[in-house]
């Protein structure tokens, strides 16, 4: 896997809506930037081979990252996979829907639920959001959140940005009713 | 003592660090870390005139910017010891004066401590700029004790997605370990004579 880059971002937040939090709220993304393993080949019927030999190290790379940045317990996680202009979503998607990257994160985090992704084309330095949700119950309203980046010189056109996004807590002043409340 | 937080009017703190593997599709001899943490605060000067002493409140909010900023900045490179080179930012929301981020960023107040928290010796390089949340600035970096070190001319970019609202500012501190990926335009001691004489073809 031929990685070019790898981008952390953390966000911590203070004060939301004029006031100050009881304790500041973290967010944590950790994307490498890789080379997209299908770029140049034309229209790859068969993803498998690709997604076998990239997709878990990409997951072993990413998991413990984005925790260590977080520096924290995770409640609320996602995924991104951002393709750069000559490439399929197909790609993007080939690398991040699938267990063998996935499980990575969920074990590191003792999570169980389902990832919440975002999948997209764009050109180098284009804006994403990742969405998150909690890790154990993705009906924890207050854990519904999302993060936006942007890394200024990525993905190339035969590129693929793969990220994941953990958030120690849930919104900062997070106060909906839960689900529960509405049924 | 008075909280922090609410004393410089912090809303949010954005650490943005990254690491060059390949480039050119070869390895770097020596990897560099860079990052940048940018601090989002109330502007303290919002609808006060050109005529408003700014003194004050720049010698209250700029040490504590300063001390926020590269504690952050050295716990995400490593150490003072493994920073290299070094830059600062301003981005002062629409409701701001430019005078304003020079306030924060271009006094003893915050350049002086800036560069003896990251032990370095050199004037820091900068930018600033008036914008609207999520413009991305260009923050310039250079040696932070050999400023002519040609090597580490580099720049970062920061942004903050929601940032800086029209009555905010960002204020920002960056800082690399490295040089370029794969420097070899020389240095001054390198560089032959160039002037108008010496060239074949002068520019006209």
């Amino acid at each position: 896997m031929s990685v070019r880059r790898i981008v952390t971002v953390v966000e911590e937040i203070h004060a939301e809506g004029g006031r100050e939090l009881d304790r500041p709220a973290r967010i944590a993304v950790v994307a490498a930037v890789i080379e997209n393993p299908w770029a140049g080949q034309g229209f790859v019927e068969d993803l498998n081979p690709g997604i076998d030999a990239h997709a878990s190290d990409l997951g072993a790379l990413l998991a413990p990252a984005v925790l260590d940045a977080l520096e924290a317990p995770a409640e609320a996680y996602g995924k991104a996979a951002i393709v750069g202009l000559d490439g399929e979503i197909e790609h993007g998607s080939a690398l991040i829907h699938t267990l063998k990257f996935g499980d990575h994160f969920r074990k590191a985090a003792n999570a169980a639920t389902l990832l919440p992704a975002v999948e997209k084309r764009g050109p180098t330095g284009v804006v994403f959001d990742i969405p998150l949700k909690h890790i154990t119950d993705a009906t924890i309203r207050s854990h519904h959140q999302s993060f936006e980046v942007r890394i200024s010189d990525a993905p190339h056109p035969n590129e693929i940005v793969v990220a994941l996004a953990a958030a120690a807590q849930g919104r900062p002043q997070q106060r909906l009713a839960p689900l529960s409340t509405e049924q | 003592m008075e909280h922090t937080d609410e004393s410089i009017g912090l809303r949010k703190l954005v650490l943005y660090r990254d690491v060059v593997l390949t480039e050119a599709g070869e390895a770097p001899a020596r990897p560099a870390w860079r990052a940048s943490v940018a601090a989002v605060i109330r502007n303290p000067w919002v609808a006060s005139g050109p005529s408003t002493d700014l003194s004050l409140e720049q010698a209250r909010i700029a040490p504590v910017l300063a001390k926020l900023l590269t504690d952050r900045l050295i716990a995400s490179l490593g150490g003072a010891d493994e920073i290299e080179s070094f830059g600062k930012a301003a981005i002062v929301g629409t409701a701001g004066e430019i005078e304003h981020a020079g306030a924060l960023i271009h006094t003893p107040y915050f350049g002086n401590l800036v560069r003896e928290f990251l032990q370095g010796e050199s004037i820091i390089c900068f930018a600033d700029t008036r914008a609207e949340a999520g413009e991305s600035l260009i923050i310039p970096l250079w040696h932070k004790t050999h400023a002519a070190t040609r090597s580490h001319y580099q720049t970062i970019s920061a942004r903050v997605s929601d940032g800086p609202r029209a009555d905010e500012l960002v204020v920002i501190a960056a800082a690399s370990t490295g040089p370029r990926p794969h420097p070899r335009i020389g240095d001054r001691m390198t560089d032959p004579v160039v002037t108008t004489e010496t060239l074949e073809v002068v520019p006209s």
